[in-house]
């Protein structure tokens, strides 16, 4: 029996990842594509490859106000809006629970703590009833397109059809993955099944991915339009279409961004569950969830402005004039609310892992380092948050002679705000270092020497990072400039990798000075707010950013290719955007909320004596 | 546990933001001369804050020393003389605050500038239209090909400014020219690092082509008194001019070399 | 409290803490409506500016002036406004028009309805007119386009303008359908040159013109290289006996790419 269930299971299994692989061939792109290369290779001749694609395509349509359905008294693009906009919340949630559950279930595999292995199930039970609202929430935004936008949707089909399909197929894969893996979990434990299982995660993540990136397609499709002439005439090529300049960009930035999110809404989970816990067992178990969702948090948003960052110069090199829309006109106030929020975020994390040294006796030690900690964060964070355009009264105009401002001036531009930011990420992750030291004392001779290295680590970086903030982002020329934030990261990754590595080998064995104590007393209420700050704050600030990639294409579907003519074309100013996205993060909220009191549900049980009747056997 | 008598948490809390927002003051509008904008004070001030209660809160220990004068206060019956003046004088100014920040003043509304406006896609100007993406100063490339020609053209560019703009952009091009001090907004200040060196020589040319008059409405108000140079400039003499903007200030333009 | 009540209240007093920022905190700019699309604003034009339109197009996109000229290709047209109620009368009027206007109108679309004596093409005995429809091919005018020359056409010769400015422009026939942009590709080399009405002036395909080099040969004379350049940059190279600026030099955004390469195969064979 249990040998022919594993039989089951592996060709299952062989089959998802066939079915994994011929998908490509599903898109007609993909052979389109390569075909079209072989062609061109052989022969340079004009014509045969013109005969190839003998389909020809319309050019993008020309739309009057007439063309766009409206039902009276809905708005209809605050309507798709904002299905977008919670279809993408929910689908970052369930594509980041899956990732760190598959390394969260690996590393309860590779320690044989199955503490590890309980609260990877947990994570997965809590995304279980999102993953159905995100099929929802995507079918109400492709409804909401087809109903008001149609002509827009015919012609992303028109283009994306093989796509489109592949994508809805996948979605089945995806699902019956994500079921199996889930329904499947204590079925499948120890030995051979638990890798069986393993591998169905990784199979999970794999859709997920692929599922995003062709979503991200259409995104940046729209965004940075390949694929097609000026007048939008489709030459026939999907892939050419699909990746698109800004696709992997943002693939990478949403990758990202959605561990981080995932992270911190579980974090949010833990923290809710901790606080109405009732048992001190339910308080140690999650506190220590809340600990690891925020470790993840972190851990993720430490690279995100790096991403970000890469994001946003891909989409300056796309176009002079989006990039100054989005960092210099309208939009340039945005980046301050973001700065807030960002600022929010860090800070919020910082604060928990603070608060988390309360765990143990022995991080009284550390805890007066930490308003050092404070000082650079809080300092890093205003000059990341000074703004580029400063808002002067007039005597402030007539003080300062102008509207630039001589010190301030100079912060309010890239190479500050890259020096501010790697210091906050260097900081952050200070804080981290100390958190995990909390309980510890190395006992390795070396240990003096290992301090004295990582102290010398942090100070040279430190230096290098000015250096190249100050000398190469203020006198040399832009490219310079730009390139420099390159060494700036990759010193910044460099502390954090080699800190990481000396700490494991230093602390291996480290003689324990006082317990780790989850779940007591001192763990304050306060620390558990800070968890949940950063869930609302990270909700609200993808929110912003949704609105701001969407309108940098202002007046245009496509960009200067498909132009909106409907009667809701102009771009909304910022705070009537604010107070969209404030109903969206609360709707999202609310329905986050139901989706974890379905999880608690589904564990209760009421006895009813004398309700059914008795079956006499 | 014995403990030597110090400032009291709450005390210290205040002391700490006084001094920061003190330093502020004192830093950038005593010691450098360069005042800070109230807007910018107010959210600095408000992250120093948070940043404070932040140090001060997450020990258990600390937040409990913290929030105790004010439990006490609130709580107990002692200090009943000291409760009835706070609830009197927090409401009142409170209310002062409001009065203020309400009442009408004959100071103009504050002006928004946006230092870089997006550009349009393409722009009209010398009856042709201009694809910003992708235009290029066609004398940039003899920086390379021909440095004597280069230097020409430099030389050139620098005679058409002195001629026509260093009136307010200065001969040092610090927008310190003779006339700047009777504009507002003051002539750009090329030498700063935020001006043309932010900038890709396109956007230079449709901002000299167009002027002021040619800003977008996003950049409202557009009080620029920029002229519009392409009605006494030739297409050739402006990107000379650009190309003396850059090499007089040893700044490179903008440009996107993908390796 | 309720653990739940205050984990809500604090997430909303959140929310509303960035809602306010966002709304009070800094300063709110509108953007920019979105541009208003370029095209033709008949509705708000008075009739100076509709000949003034019809000045334009006559001169720029009609390409009319290349054989309406002093070089005596082509009729003047400074006096068809007055002149053109006696070709009605005449005997060898073809057309149906009652009024200048539509003969105008008539003489824009089909040309040979009309042709004045001496400008036929040779051999047809003034019968059939070497002009080509304008409406259509390489030149493209709208409805309201030919109605803007109209008035223009009888402003300057002195007579009372009829035409009324239309009013409802459908979409299409803006400029940038007439520029291959939406036109259905030509399947061979006749089928361009017909559209094109390159007969109008050169001897090509069983056409006559001859304001433009003879092509019956060409093949045997010119490369393919020199062909194509002569399409796309008419003026590059000028044949003995002709003048410079006559070809229209806007085949190049006109023609697909498979299309000129049809046509200069076409051409390399005539030998």
């Amino acid at each position: 029996m249990q040998k022919r269930n594993s039989r089951i299971i592996l060709g299952a299994l062989f089959i998802a990842v066939f079915a994994l692989f011929l998908l490509p061939s599903l898109i007609p792109g993909f052979d389109a594509s390569l075909a079209l290369a072989d062609e061109t290779a052989v022969t340079s001749d004009v014509d045969t490859v013109a005969d190839a694609n003998a389909v020809t395509y319309a050019p993008a349509p020309k739309l009057t106000a007439a063309d766009y359905p409206s039902i009276p008294g809905v708005n209809s693009r605050v309507v798709v809006w904002l299905a977008a906009q919670l279809h993408l919340w929910f689908g970052a949630f369930v594509l980041a629970v899956p990732i760190f559950v598959f390394i969260i279930e690996a590393i309860g595999m590779a320690t044989r703590d199955q503490r590890y292995d309980n609260m990877a199930y947990e994570f997965i039970k809590v995304s279980i009833t999102a993953y159905s609202l995100t099929a929802i929430l995507g079918g109400l935004l492709a409804f909401s397109l087809i109903l008001f936008y149609p002509d827009l949707f015919t012609y992303l089909s028109t283009i994306f059809k093989g796509s489109m399909f592949a994508y809805a197929l996948l979605f089945f894969a995806e699902s019956a993955v994500l079921y199996i893996y889930y329904y499947g979990w204590h079925w499948l434990q120890g030995g051979f099944k638990k890798w069986v299982h393993l591998t169905l995660g990784l199979l999970l993540n794999a859709t997920g991915a692929m599922l995003m990136f062709l979503a991200n397609a259409w995104t940046t499709f729209m965004m940075s339009p390949a694929g097609v002439d000026a007048a939008g005439v489709f030459g026939g090529d999907t892939w050419a279409a699909i990746h698109n300049f800004l696709w992997n960009p943002l693939n990478i930035h949403r990758m990202i961004a959605n561990v981080a999110y995932g992270g911190s809404i579980v974090g949010a989970y833990a923290a809710f569950k901790f606080l109405s816990a009732r048992s001190k067992e339910q308080r140690a178990h999650y506190d220590w969830m809340g600990y690891n969702a925020n470790f993840i948090a972190i851990a993720a948003l430490l690279p995100l402005p790096f991403a970000g960052y890469y994001l946003t110069a891909e989409m300056y090199a796309y176009s002079q004039q989006m990039g100054i829309t989005l960092m210099g006109g309208v939009f340039a106030w945005i980046f301050i609310i973001q700065a807030v929020l960002i600022g929010a975020l860090f800070l919020s994390a910082n604060y928990y892992l603070w608060c988390g040294l309360g765990r143990s006796e022995g991080a009284h030690r550390y805890t007066p380092y930490m308003k050092y900690l404070a000082v650079v964060i809080v300092g890093a964070f205003l000059v990341w948050f000074t703004p580029h355009t400063l808002v002067l009264t007039n005597a402030e105009l007539k003080s300062l002679g102008g509207p630039y401002h001589a010190i301030l001036g100079p912060l309010g531009i890239m190479p500050a705000k890259n020096t501010a930011v790697n210091l906050l990420i260097l900081f952050t992750f200070l804080s981290f270092m100390f958190y995990r030291r909390a309980n510890k004392t190395a006992t390795v001779s070396w240990a003096a020497t290992g301090n004295a290295f990582q102290i010398a680590l942090f100070t040279a970086g430190i230096i290098n990072i000015f250096i190249l903030g100050i000398y190469y982002g203020y006198f040399t020329n832009t490219v310079y400039k730009v390139a420099a934030s390159i060494p700036q990261v990759m010193t910044t990754l460099v502390i954090i990798i080699t800190s990481v590595v000396i700490d494991v080998f230093m602390y291996k064995g480290a003689k324990e000075v006082a317990p780790l104590h989850w779940g007591r007393s001192r763990v304050s209420a306060r620390s558990q707010y800070a968890l949940f700050l950063l869930a609302v704050s990270f909700t609200w600030l993808m929110g912003l950013m949704g609105y701001v990639r969407s309108g940098i294409r202002q007046h245009w579907h496509v960009i200067n290719i498909f132009r909106d003519n409907s009667p809701d074309a102009f771009t909304p100013g910022l705070g009537y955007a604010a107070n969209v996205i404030s109903v969206g993060t609360i709707i999202f909220m609310s329905m986050v909320i139901f989706v974890f009191w379905l999880s608690t549900i589904s564990s209760r049980k009421s006895t009813t004596a004398g309700y059914w009747k008795e079956q006499g056997t | 546990m014995t403990k030597k008598r110090r400032i009291p948490r709450l005390l210290q809390l205040v002391l700490v933001v006084l001094g920061i927002y003190l330093g502020f003051v004192l830093t950038f509008d005593v010691i450098l001369g360069q005042v800070i904008p109230k807007s910018l004070l107010t959210m600095y001030m408000f992250f120093v804050i948070a940043g404070v209660l932040m140090v001060f809160t997450f020990t258990e220990e600390s937040a409990q020393e913290l929030i105790g004068p004010i439990k006490a206060l609130v709580e107990d019956p002692s200090k009943k003389m000291v409760r009835n003046v706070v609830f009197v004088i927090v409401p009142l100014l409170a209310g002062v605050y409001t009065y203020a920040s309400l009442m009408p003043s004959f100071e103009a509304p504050v002006e928004l500038r946006t230092i870089h406006p997006a550009p349009p896609s393409s722009v009209k100007a010398f009856g042709k239209r201009f694809d910003l993406a992708t235009l290029e100063n066609p004398y940039r490339k003899f920086e390379k090909e021909d440095p004597d020609k280069f230097h020409k053209l430099v030389k050139q560019g620098g005679e058409i400014y002195i001629q026509n703009c260093q009136y307010c952009h200065g001969d040092r091009l610090d927008g310190k020219g003779p006339y700047a001090a009777g504009l507002n907004p003051t002539p750009l200040n090329f030498q700063d690092v935020g001006t043309i060196a932010q900038l890709q020589e396109s956007f230079v040319f449709w901002r000299i082509a167009t002027g002021g008059p040619g800003l977008p409405a996003e950049a409202a108000p557009w009080i620029s008194s920029m002229p519009i140079w392409q009605d006494f400039l030739s297409e050739d003499e402006i990107w000379k001019v650009i190309l003396f903007l850059y090499e007089y200030t040893g700044r490179q333009p903008r440009s996107w070399e993908h390796e | 409290m309720n653990n739940f009540l205050k984990v809500a209240i604090f997430s909303l007093l959140m929310v509303g803490a960035f809602a306010g920022y966002s709304n009070f905190g800094i300063p709110q700019i509108e953007p920019a409506p979105p541009p208003v699309e370029e095209k033709l604003d008949l509705g708000a034009m008075t009739m100076d500016q509709f000949v003034a339109l019809g000045d334009k197009i006559f001169h720029g996109k009609g390409t009319c002036t290349l054989c309406h000229n002093e070089m005596g290709r082509a009729p003047m047209l400074d006096k068809i406004g007055t002149v053109a109620h006696e070709r009605l009368g005449d005997p060898r009027y073809q057309g149906e028009a009652t009024n200048v206007e539509e003969y105008l109108h008539e003489s824009f679309v089909k040309p040979s309805a009309f042709v004045v004596a001496g400008f036929g093409k040779s051999g047809t005995n003034d019968t059939e007119s070497p002009m080509p429809d304008v409406s259509g091919g390489g030149i493209g005018m709208s409805d309201a386009e030919i109605a803007a020359v109209i008035a223009y056409l009888q402003d300057i010769s002195g007579s009372d303008i009829t035409v009324s400015i239309p009013t409802d422009v459908p979409e299409e026939g803006g400029d940038e359908e007439s520029e291959g942009g939406g036109r259905a590709p030509l399947e061979s080399a006749e089928a361009i040159i017909a559209e094109f009405g390159c007969g109008a002036c050169h001897k090509v395909a069983g056409e006559t013109g001859e304001m433009g080099p003879d092509l019956t040969h060409i093949g045997a004379l010119r490369g393919k290289d020199h062909l194509r350049r002569a399409l796309l940059d008419p003026n590059a190279e000028i044949s003995e006996g002709f003048m410079e600026g006559m070809m229209p030099d806007t085949y190049g955004t006109q023609l697909s790419g498979k299309e000129l390469e049809m046509l200069v195969d076409y051409l390399a064979g005539l030998k």
